[in-house]
């Protein structure tokens, strides 16, 4: 009876470490019975395609809300980058510069422009102590008016052939083999580069430190305010290269870009069993939340459901998978 | 005249009895003081008073009649109301609000504002309190709050009222105001039960004195035939202090030097200088402002004026990151909120302060790391069946191990301790006087504040005395009783007349005293 019990105790114990992963592989086995085209190399592909720009961004959130904060500004920052790339980008040529030459230095000016957004964000809240939820949500205004204002609200097209390769090229294109997307690339480097960051640096360990309790991070000497504004640039500079890859996609910058991102953004990473009270959390979480978010989407466009429900179904997913993870944790304060 | 008569209570916990057949009978109209030191019991008996917890076993009568309660709520219905020392008011509410919260008078669904201001005013117009009861709590200073928190407790009219520390944050004069209040409550039906560590200020407040130690009741009687030897006599019994080794010595090289620290109204004008590998005690009670000293000097909060100094450079705007690097070391009085990182796993825990000697370049040295772990596992005994399950699993002693681990993976060379003791059992506490006195031979000097002053006598080299925010005297630990000790830090002297610098303002009153004390 004992063993029998430990069994069962152990059984339960996996269950619930890996239960998004167990879900995630019911689904897709679920999926590839009953939904016409799902198992197709077209089909997978694309669902890492779709939400790599997405993805992203939940990497750098993921380290975000690990430390106890939130950006709800993304959004508005993909469109802020975006709308930067193809201006600056078309100054540059204007004055005589090569596309190339031009177009890099505007993605690096994006990137720069967004980081500095994040540090912004960063400062007022170690300085002032006001919560990111608050500053981000009054930036994701101030940022979506920027953008319109500085494009007049209209696009911005970018004219140069090899720039679309970013977003929409393919690595490995055979004959029989359509590539794998760029942008599933960029998603995999981005995931290696956050797991690094938060399994094997010192910053790492700050990040879960200052959120598991910011009081005994800060008498245990850390610097707060530097890991702050360090995690709320990761996560705009990740924002702006979303913007360069989805104006990539488009060939043109737009600060509709990105509204309502935010949301998917945060719901991967809650689905990914991230904690939003701070100090829990995992990269390969939020890379199984990304999965679980953009096989959702995709098999409900295969089912043909409609886009109005599209989003109750994930504003629900999100109400769930904090409710599951606030329950857990009470269980196992009990 | 009502009488509260308390019979043959004891309280069993695992391990432990705190309470051992106390029986005490306590009247209205005076005020009944009930003291004892840390562990004394006197914790248990107000709780099991006010229905925070049960008796094991005995009974307690308010007249002839028998109560028990099943909760703290039942027992502010039947008649027993508590103050506590941490003060419980919604800072953003009114004084009105806070006096009536949950029980307002209701006009049908509505509150009935007019009802409710008028009857906080004539609570507080009849215990003589002159604040506005729609004053918000927020612009209340703490006397003034602690009045409020009173006339809360008054305010359901009840049978017994306790008062648990109701001094310990206040300077001399606020002191005075709020005995005022309390001689007031006298000409009501009610017994008082007056918590202090205050020693010097029962003879001022109190009627009768009930004095408990080790779960016992060792005496009771009124005021006036009590001297101060009696008191602690009583409190304190025959007590023996353990000896530090002989090897633990301190030199004459200084490490740290303290000049003219000021904090606000939390401390004042301190001075002092420690050596290598010298332990020093500061001794002081609840709100002396040892805490905050430590804090001030430590870098986690900012001070007024006056000067730090470490290894002979003086340090300018600390803080812990900027200290830390310097090698001082902190452990907080609350390990619990500002210790540890409780989410986080034993071995994470021991790894907070000193990522960057646990790293090359950005990334972390495993190898390093789990050397470091397990030299403080070994080092300070430190009883976990898995490392990775998380420190909130540990018992008291045993964290507060981790917290040392975590400072000690660090190599720092000054220790600041705070209440290292707190809530951990005989064992525990010994082995962590073994590590300070192992830190000392190694030339690490510590800081080690308490208000458990037999335990300084034991650990220290020398001991700075704390009182209102003020170093009162210096003591070696050769020269000094427990007593004497004690006497000192409660503040009580017999030439003092406490009633004569009541007029004064908080700050010279009690720098007057601070001379009356020196001398």
């Amino acid at each position: 009876m004992e063993i029998h019990g430990l069994n069962r105790k152990t059984v339960n114990n996996i269950f619930r470490k890996y239960m998004m992963e167990i879900i995630l592989v019911v689904m897709f086995i679920v999926l590839s019975i009953f939904a016409p085209g799902f198992l197709s190399s077209d089909n997978i592909l694309g669902i890492f395609r779709n939400m790599a720009i997405v993805g992203v961004i939940a990497f750098g959130m993921t380290m975000v809300i690990i430390n106890g904060e939130i950006d709800l500004s993304v959004g508005s920052a993909i469109g802020i980058s975006a709308v930067a790339t193809a201006i600056i980008s078309r100054r540059l040529a204007e004055s005589g510069f090569s596309d190339a030459f031009a177009l890099i230095i505007a993605m690096l000016a994006a990137v720069a422009i967004c980081s500095l957004i994040g540090m912004f964000n960063g400062f007022i809240r170690a300085r002032f102590g006001i919560p990111t939820f608050i500053i981000t949500l009054a930036m994701l205004n101030v940022l979506y008016g920027i953008a319109a204002t500085w494009s007049a609200g209209f696009p911005v097209v970018i004219n140069s052939g090899w720039y679309s390769f970013i977003g929409a090229g393919q690595f490995f294109k055979t004959e029989s083999f359509q590539g794998i997307p760029a942008p599933m690339i960029w998603l995999i480097i981005v995931f290696f580069i956050i797991w690094i960051v938060m399994n094997k640096t010192r910053f790492g360990r700050e990040v879960y430190a200052v959120g598991g309790n910011i009081e005994a991070a800060r008498l245990s000497g850390i610097n707060i305010a530097k890991v702050k504004i360090i995690t709320m640039m990761a996560v705009q500079a990740l924002a702006a290269f979303s913007g360069i890859m989805l104006s990539s996609q488009v060939m043109a910058g737009s600060s509709q870009f990105g509204r309502g991102y935010e949301m998917d953004v945060i719901a991967s990473v809650i689905i990914g069993g991230t904690s939003l009270f701070g100090g829990v959390g995992r990269a390969w979480g939020t890379f199984i939340g990304i999965l679980f978010l953009g096989v959702i989407n995709n098999c409900m466009t295969l089912l043909g459901v409609d886009d109005y429900i599209k989003y109750i179904v994930k504003g629900s997913l999100i109400l769930i998978a904090v409710l599951i993870n606030t329950i857990q944790l009470q269980r196992k304060d009990a | 005249m009502s009488t509260l008569t308390i019979k043959n209570i004891s309280k069993q916990f695992p391990g432990t009895l705190a309470l051992d057949d106390v029986s005490l009978t306590l009247k209205s109209g005076k005020v009944n003081a009930l003291i004892g030191k840390n562990g004394s019991g006197k914790s248990t008996l107000i709780k099991i008073i006010n229905g925070v917890q049960p008796p094991t076993s005995g009974d307690i009568f308010i007249d002839e009649d028998k109560i028990s309660f099943a909760n703290p709520e039942e027992a502010i219905q039947k008649g027993v109301s508590t103050v506590y020392q941490e003060l419980s008011l919604v800072g953003g509410m009114t004084v009105a609000d806070n006096i009536f919260l949950g029980r307002y008078p209701m006009n049908g669904k509505f509150i009935d504002w007019k009802k409710t201001y008028r009857e906080t005013r004539e609570l507080l117009e009849g215990m003589g309190i002159e604040i506005d009861a729609k004053e918000q709590i927020n612009n209340l200073s703490m006397w003034q709050r602690q009045m409020i928190e009173i006339a809360k407790a008054m305010s359901t009219n009840p049978k017994v009222i306790l008062l648990d520390e109701p001094t310990s944050s206040l300077s001399r004069s606020e002191t005075q105001i709020l005995f005022n209040l309390i001689r007031g409550l006298k000409t009501k039906d009610v017994i008082i039960i007056y918590i202090s560590h205050r020693l010097q200020e029962l003879w001022e407040i109190a009627d009768t004195c009930s004095v408990l130690r080790d779960g016992r009741l060792v005496g009771s009687a009124d005021m006036a035939d009590l001297s101060r030897k009696d008191i602690l006599s009583m409190m304190f019994g025959d007590m023996k202090t353990e000896k530090r080794p002989e090897d633990v010595k301190s030199t004459d090289e200084v490490v740290l030097k303290v000049e003219g620290l000021t904090s606000g109204k939390r401390f004042s004008d301190i001075n002092f200088e420690l050596k290598k590998g010298e332990i020093l005690g500061i001794a002081g009670m609840l709100g002396s402002g040892r805490t905050e000293l430590l804090r001030a000097i430590f870098g986690s909060d900012r001070y007024g004026s006056g000067k730090v100094f470490v290894n002979g450079s003086e340090t300018k705007r600390a803080t812990p990151f900027k200290m830390k690097e310097l090698g001082l070391a902190m452990t907080s009085e609350d390990r619990k909120t500002e210790g540890l990182i409780q989410i986080m796993s034993i071995e994470g825990n021991l790894c907070v302060a000193s990522l960057k000697r646990m790293s090359k370049g950005a990334f972390i040295d495993k190898a390093a790391e789990s050397r470091m772990v397990a030299e403080q596992v070994e080092n300070l005994e430190i009883k976990a069946p898995n490392l990775r399950s998380e420190v909130s699993s540990l018992s008291g002693g045993n964290q507060q191990k981790v917290v040392i681990g975590n400072w000690l993976n660090n190599k720092p060379t000054i220790m600041l301790f705070d209440e290292p003791s707190r809530g951990i059992d005989v064992n525990a506490k010994h082995q962590i006087f073994n590590i300070i006195w192992e830190l000392s031979r190694q030339g690490v000097s510590s800081i080690v504040v308490s208000s458990e002053i037999e335990e300084l006598l034991e650990i220290c080299h020398r001991i700075l005395i704390m009182r209102y925010g003020k170093f009162v005297d210096e003591v070696s630990d050769a020269a000094t009783t427990v007593e004497h000790l004690y006497s000192m830090c409660m503040g009580e002297n017999e030439d003092e007349s406490p009633r004569a610098d009541s007029a004064d303002s908080a700050d010279s009153a009690d720098s007057a005293d601070t001379l009356a004390g020196m001398r």
